[in-house]
């Protein structure tokens, strides 16, 4: 066979003359040129289309900041739950009458017990005086000339997970003690708390779940029209030996750069957010005397996002490029 | 080069393309396809160029069956032949100089050498100051005069057209001939659907004329 006939081949026949001058010579050199070349169409047919194009990343915007906006929300609201389980704490009241070294025995023996992380003692003195400080309610107080307060061994449990049954036996072996009038457990506010958590949690997660499958189909919607749109330069491009995956190339590359902007515009959207939160956050925090506050977004959730979206739109991108690159043939 | 043993075509709607067609095409050749319209001269490019598939017999491209290419084979074969048809032309957003770069980004020929085939390609056509137009600059001549272009820019081994003097005077349409008798006679294998008699008759080449998808003539005409 002579030189210049063509040998119509099969990729894994080397001897096609013109492939593997072109294939072997340069193929990162051109593979890179290739992607380079696809990334800048998919910036032209971008730019092409400015409107949708904007609508589209408005749409998986809203779709991602949406249920990561909960997300992080709850995540901080938790880190907030981690000091309120520390707080959640058992009430050990004494008798009246128990001597100063007597308490202080007894807060060492509780500290011994199974189950207890902490004991402290507050003694009706110490007691009053904290009183005072907290809450307003000293003024009261001031106004009687005894101090009503028993004194308090204020122990902090290991754990809430199993709830307050679950620190009965503790309270069962605290009441038991020589020396102790009255036990009191008051875990109902952390553990709604923790319920309610638990449920915006589930919540949070559903509309993560339904947004995303959302995303997918706007995403693929969009590169299906993309496509549409482009069906003569496709046809043309298979008719002079384009193959399948370098007509998709740049309709993937749409998808990870619409998944970028979104994912950059969900970022800046929830840190605005969360700090035009904070404003009111911190108000009411601080007439509960709570220095509590959100943190705002965090760095590391945000790469996640932007992360996260571009996977989301290559994704789309392929749900619809797999279809539909392949069903359009010269005829 | 190019071998129909026994092929049919017969399309999904009944339609007979080709019937039992059989002819052998060798290197280097010039050939003419005619006859009227629905003889099955599109047909019989569209199986060389695997855009279809013979319903019985073989289509031998380059010694190599076409049978045995599976669809990821395809473009390579195509990238090989050089086509100017009717539709499927030019992309009209882009430049004259994309689209006759198109074959050779696909193939991933480097930028430099990307440019200086274009030009020596737009060169051969004529229309080397063009290339900064687009498309819908140009007369229907020059159009088809830069699908020319895009069909050799990669230097194939086969060319392929398909009416390519279609809605062209006389005139052009003897220049484009003359275009393709250029290729064939640097050793390019030519292939020519048309129905434009008259232009054929004077080229002196060998003509196959088809008759409802049967060889009716092989020769000189
Ligand atoms: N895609 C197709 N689907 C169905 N029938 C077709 C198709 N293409 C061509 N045909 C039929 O095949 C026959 C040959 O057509 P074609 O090859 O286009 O002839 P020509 O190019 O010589 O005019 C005609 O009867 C035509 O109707
Ligand atoms: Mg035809």
């Amino acid at each position: 066979m002579s030189a210049k006939q063509p040998q119509p081949g099969r990729r894994k026949t080397p001897s096609g003359a013109a492939r593997s001058q072109r294939d072997w010579r340069h193929p990162l050199r051109s593979w890179f040129g290739s992607h380079r070349d696809s990334a800048r169409q998919a910036l032209v047919r971008v730019r092409h289309y400015p409107f949708s194009s904007a609508m589209t990343v408005l749409v998986m915007t809203i779709a991602l900041a949406l249920p990561m906006g909960l997300s992080v929300l709850i995540g901080q609201v938790k880190q907030l739950g981690v000091n309120w389980q520390e707080a959640a704490q058992i009430s050990v009241y004494l008798a009246d009458d128990v001597s100063a070294e007597k308490q202080q025995s007894l807060t060492e023996q509780i500290r011994q017990l199974a189950g207890v992380a902490q004991a402290q003692l507050l003694d009706k003195d110490l007691a009053l005086a904290e009183f005072q400080q907290h809450a307003g309610m000293g003024d009261a107080l001031l106004q009687l000339d005894y101090n009503p307060l028993p004194s308090v061994i204020v122990v902090t449990p290991l754990s809430i997970d199993g709830g307050a049954s679950a620190l009965e036996p503790l309270r069962d072996r605290l009441v038991a003690i020589d020396g102790v009038e009255q036990v009191q457990i008051d875990l109902l506010w952390v553990e709604r708390l923790a319920a309610i958590l638990a449920m915006f949690e589930r919540f949070a997660g559903g509309l993560g779940v339904l947004l995303i499958i959302a995303l997918l189909l706007v995403m693929a919607n969009t590169i299906r029209l993309a496509i549409e749109s482009r069906r003569e330069e496709i046809l043309v491009i298979k008719l002079v030996g384009g193959t399948d995956a370098f007509v998709r190339r740049p309709f993937l590359y749409i998808g990870v750069l619409y998944g970028l902007l979104a994912g950059v515009l969900a970022w800046v959207l929830l840190a605005l957010g969360l700090a035009w939160l904070n404003v009111t956050v911190e108000r009411v925090a601080a007439l509960y005397q709570s220095e509590f506050a959100l943190f705002g977004m965090p760095f590391t959730d945000g790469l996640a996002l932007v992360f996260g979206s571009m996977v989301l739109g290559l994704a789309g991108a392929w749900l619809a490029v797999g279809q539909h690159v392949r069903a359009i043939e010269p005829q | 080069m190019i071998r129909f043993e026994q092929v049919s075509k017969r399309y999904p709607n009944g339609h007979q393309g080709l019937d039992n067609l059989s002819f052998h095409i060798r290197t280097g050749e010039m050939v003419f396809i005619t006859g009227h319209s629905g003889a099955g001269k599109s047909t019989l490019l569209k199986l060389i160029m695997c855009m279809e598939r013979p319903s019985s017999g073989a289509v031998h491209v380059g010694g190599q069956n076409l049978r045995d290419l599976g669809s990821d084979d395809i473009p390579y074969l195509r990238r090989q032949i050089g086509v100017v048809f009717q539709n499927h032309q030019l992309l009209f957003d882009r430049t004259v100089f994309d689209n006759v770069a198109l074959p050779l980004i696909i193939n991933g020929t480097p930028a430099d050498e990307v440019g200086r085939r274009v030009r020596a390609a737009l060169d051969k056509v004529g229309l080397l100051s063009k290339e900064n137009s687009y498309p819908i600059a140009l007369s229907g001549g020059e159009q088809q005069r830069v699908g020319i272009a895009r069909a050799v820019v990669h230097k194939p081994a086969l060319l392929l057209a398909d009416e390519p003097t279609g809605n062209l005077d006389p005139e052009l349409s003897a220049e484009i001939m003359a275009l393709f008798e250029d290729f064939n006679r640097v050793g390019v294998t030519v292939i020519i659907a048309s129905h434009d008699l008259p232009l054929i008759a004077r080229l002196h080449h060998r003509t196959l004329t088809l008759d409802q998808g049967r060889l009716l003539a092989d020769g000189e005409s």
